[in-house]
């Protein structure tokens, strides 16, 4: 490990142990650190990186004799006037462009990806196959008639399409817990991701403990001295 | 004696209205605690897990497979075990990679995965240029993803480090028929647009999803869109356990288990509270009637 590498693990977790102060439950200093320095960082790479993108895709495209990519430049260019008030009308004609062609590119295609082949999967064949795979087919083609009765707005609710619309709302309460529960995974695993990333290999785990020593009790002592919110800057 | 009651039951009321940094801290340390003492609890691998595999078991030498990194470096850290394995697994059939990012914090990722897999590249003897390539951030947009699916050196013309990508092994690659394989890490950025503009023409598609995209990724594995689905970090570790290669996975497996343990022990506890001081209150009302 050289100086930059234990430098990064520093500065890298105790700002992420300033990010969690969040969860003391009192704006804080250290917090509003932490959340600075990230989107100034993010804002930074993004603007560089887009640059390059920019350059790599659109200039080098024109100097190789792809012309038409200059009404790209010329159009992101005009983005731009909306710096200026007075002639801040011009950046609608390359946004509406822009939503046009993303418009015209996301319903091409999500017509199927996102609608037809959603339905075309849920049709199946209900009476080949072993007892497992029918067991699933079964419970997918049936929950999907229940699920979709209960969306039913326009007509009364009353004897079988009633209780078709009950049985809907159990199942739609079963799959609330099934993504509570793959979400709650979700955030664990990023939590964990973060962990790993300050405690492996060990000679880190000194900077993240320091870090959460030192933050925790910054916090604690702040919020004895009734300094926690009057130290925060305002939004 | 009535006081005294009241204290016995104040038990639920506390479960009920407990300081929630109390919960926390629990999860603090039960993650941080198997992380710095590791020990072992036993794994199981799923089938969506095992198909995944299978996919990747399936490239042959010289088959070109574009990989995505379509996430934020937070993301990063859920999938790292997803893609180290996954990449090892390419590099090990000795398959022809290219690393595409979707994402500016994401631009940083290929180099740390080069350096971790650096024993294997070496060992297959991969060669910048000639058997892998890092083309950096080339999908910052549906645009860019689908001009690339149409004619790839419209606009990709350099690498990450701005070298021409002319005499590469990408010479052969022009439209999305010539991709034998999509592999894409995701958080959800661009990865709609490579379903719209690569699956749907027929590409075949591999996913890293992290935990809170499961539900909403399933469907395009129901409709045969994506031939596989790695869900999230536990994926990973089954994927790691699958090529016997430990890694970053299978070592958190035991905070992950630890953490869902203390969820389900919350949710007990949470229910005793609630139940038990719902009755507490009902039973106090009828006495004072």
């Amino acid at each position: 490990m050289d100086i930059i590498e234990v430098s990064i693990v520093g500065v890298g977790a105790f700002l992420a142990i300033c990010m969690f102060t969040t969860l003391y439950g009192k704006s804080n200093p250290l917090y509003a650190l932490a959340e600075e320095s990230y989107i100034g960082f993010g804002t930074g790479l993004t603007i560089v990186i887009n640059l390059l993108f920019i350059y790599k895709t659109g200039i080098l495209g024109i100097q190789a004799g792809d012309w038409l990519l200059s009404f790209g430049i010329i159009l992101g260019i005009m983005v731009l006037a909306r710096i200026v008030p007075k002639y801040s009308y011009i950046a609608r004609v390359p946004i509406a462009i822009a939503i046009g062609a993303q418009f015209g590119l996301a319903l091409r295609t999500e017509i199927f990806t996102g609608f037809l082949d959603q339905i075309r999967s849920t049709i199946f064949p209900l009476l080949t196959g072993d007892a497992m795979t029918l067991l699933n087919r079964w419970t997918i083609a049936l929950s999907v008639i229940f699920m979709l009765s209960f969306f039913f707005y326009t007509t009364e609710l009353k004897g079988p399409l009633r209780w078709s619309a009950r049985i809907g709302e159990y199942a739609m309460y079963v799959a609330f817990g099934g993504i509570f529960a793959q979400t709650f995974m979700g955030r664990l695993s990023l939590f964990v991701g973060f962990m790993q990333n300050y405690t492996v290999p060990p000679w880190k785990i000194p900077y993240l403990l320091g870090s959460l020593i030192i933050v925790f009790a910054a916090v604690i002592i702040l919020d004895r001295a009734k300094l926690l919110e009057k130290l925060t800057p305002e939004e | 004696m009535t006081e005294q009651k009241t204290e016995k039951r104040s038990i639920y009321r506390m479960l009920v209205e407990y300081d929630r940094r109390i919960i926390y801290l629990f999860i603090f340390v039960l993650i941080l605690a198997p992380l710095m003492q590791p020990f072992s609890l036993p794994i199981q691998v799923s089938p969506g897990t095992m198909t995944y595999y299978n996919v990747l078991n399936g490239l042959k030498k010289d088959d070109v497979v574009l990989v995505v990194f379509d996430t934020e470096f937070s993301g990063y850290m859920e999938i790292q075990s997803g893609i180290l394995a996954s990449i090892k697994m390419m590099f090990e059939h000795e398959v022809k990679v290219a690393i595409a990012v979707a994402h500016p914090e994401a631009t940083g990722i290929p180099q740390l995965v080069f350096d971790q897999l650096k024993g294997v590249m070496d060992q297959h003897h991969y060669i910048y240029g000639q058997n892998y390539i890092n083309l950096g951030y080339i999908f910052p947009n549906s645009a860019s993803v689908a001009s690339t699916a149409q004619d790839f050196h419209s606009i990709v013309r350099q690498d990450a480090y701005g070298r021409s990508i002319e005499g590469t092994f990408l010479d052969n690659v022009n439209t999305w028929k010539d991709w034998t394989l999509i592999s894409v890490y995701t958080t959800g950025i661009q990865s709609g647009s490579i379903i719209n503009h690569y699956g749907l023409r027929g590409t075949p598609i591999i996913v890293n999803c992290i935990g809170v995209m499961i539900s909403t990724q399933q469907p395009y594995l129901s409709s045969g869109i994506y031939k596989a689905l790695l869900e999230s970090m536990r994926g990973g570790a089954e994927l790691e356990y699958l090529t016997s290669s430990p890694g970053p996975g299978l070592t958190a497996m035991n905070s992950f288990t630890l953490g869902h343990y203390m969820l389900i022990i919350a949710i007990i506890l949470g229910n005793i509270g609630y139940f038990g001081y719902r009755s507490e209150m009902s039973r106090k009302a009828k006495e004072e009637r």
